[in-house]
């Protein structure tokens, strides 16, 4: 089987491949909370600049992204986007025992600020999700694919995408965009998952991904 | 109201503001129009507002070079002259306006050493500014944190909102 790159069969394939990668995330996001969570069923496509900033909500809205970069076999950018409160509340989650939860950490214009612990919480939960998401795209290759170290950063959502979708489209103006969104635990807690692989990569994953149906 | 949209731009207009996504221009001679570009990180946004005619433009800088298509503003060395075409069409001077611009920064401290796409944004909007010589009369530019700006046509103000605060140039 060949694909064609940009033909319905290479991104039905490609789609196929990130929605497994995505399941991997959920269950990652799962196990390390120890809380129900929701996926909604993920999207993958091919989409433009806008089109990728609209799919986390407005530009404007100051959120809290955990961004690792995709090294290895597979080359891209990868983000855990969450609003500041559910940020705090799933720190909060996953530090439960180890740090109460203190006003102390509000900001004097009453903003949210993490603390040292709640972003090493938030970069480990960044990690993991991402990584389990990495590992599935991985099997396709001979090589391993790495996530590079967590950072953790509070932005408005427009400005940390536009810092990596950059790097992108130098030379293509559409750019794959495997995303999802989830909810965790009784209280919702909204975030986005973005995996967004260069041209190249992309390339090599279909090659990769027929080789294997073959 | 007028408002001058490019072939292939998309712009977004509710009640008095025009979003220039990023690689778009927007321009307009109304003045209740506010012009915006919001979530600049490394992308740049370079304003023009003539004080006699009240004109303005704002355009939302990608990339400083490359080649190809997309959106009209997407590479600073192809959409800086679309830029200033647009400024003119409305009636507004390049020489007489005051021109300033805010982004270019560097967001991410685990990618800034190998793209560093802001400062490279910032030194090519310098570099066409000099070439069609013109000059900022007043920038924020650079730094680490993302911003949000909004171009007043009727007095030319520039609001820069951050997560770190509000200023106006």
């Amino acid at each position: 089987m060949t694909l064609v790159v940009g033909s319905d069969l290479w991104q039905a394939s490609l789609s196929t491949v990130f929605l497994h990668a995505l399941d991997r995330a959920g269950e990652a996001l799962r196990a390390m909370s120890d809380q129900r969570v929701e996926v909604e069923s993920a999207n993958v496509r091919m989409c433009g600049v806008g089109e990728v900033v609209a799919q986390v909500g407005s530009p404007d809205d100051v959120v809290v992204g955990v961004y690792l970069g995709i090294t290895g076999s597979l080359r891209g950018h990868a983000l855990l986007l969450l609003t500041p409160d559910g940020a705090r509340r799933f720190a909060g989650l996953l530090l439960e025992g180890v740090l109460e939860p203190s006003d102390a950490l509000a900001g004097p214009d009453g903003d949210v600020v993490l603390s040292a612990m709640e972003t090493s919480a938030l970069q480990e939960l960044g990690n993991v999700t991402i990584a389990a998401c990495l590992n599935e795209l991985g099997k396709y290759f001979e090589e391993p694919v790495h996530p590079t170290v967590p950072q953790a950063i509070v932005e408005l959502a427009g400005a940390i995408l536009d810092a990596v979708l950059l790097d992108l489209v130098t030379d293509v103006d559409q750019v794959l965009a495997a995303g999802t969104r989830f909810t965790i635990g009784g209280e919702t807690i909204d975030g986005t998952i973005l995996i967004l692989p260069d041209a190249p990569s992309l390339a090599r994953l279909a090659e990769a991904v027929a080789s294997h149906a073959r | 109201m007028t408002l001058t949209i490019p072939s292939g731009s998309v712009v977004t207009t509710t009640a008095g503001l025009s979003v220039a996504g990023i690689g778009e221009l927007v321009s307009s001679a109304d003045p209740d129009q506010t012009l915006v570009c919001y979530g600049l990180g490394s992308c740049v946004a370079v304003s023009a507002w003539d004080p006699r005619t009240r004109v303005a433009a704002l355009a939302h800088f990608m990339l400083p070079t490359g080649t190809g298509g997309g959106p009209p503003v997407k590479f600073v060395d192809q959409g800086f002259d679309q830029f200033l075409a647009a400024f003119r069409t409305l009636g507004g001077s390049p020489a007489r306006a005051q021109i300033k611009a805010a982004g270019g920064a560097s967001m991410l401290a685990v990618m800034a050493g190998s793209l560093d796409i802001g400062r490279r944004n910032v030194q090519a909007v310098e570099t066409h500014l000099s070439k069609a010589g013109l000059r900022l009369a007043a920038s924020d530019l650079g730094g680490s944190v993302g911003r949000t700006v909004q171009l007043a046509v009727g007095n030319g103000r520039l609001l820069i909102k951050s997560v770190a605060g509000t200023k106006t140039l």
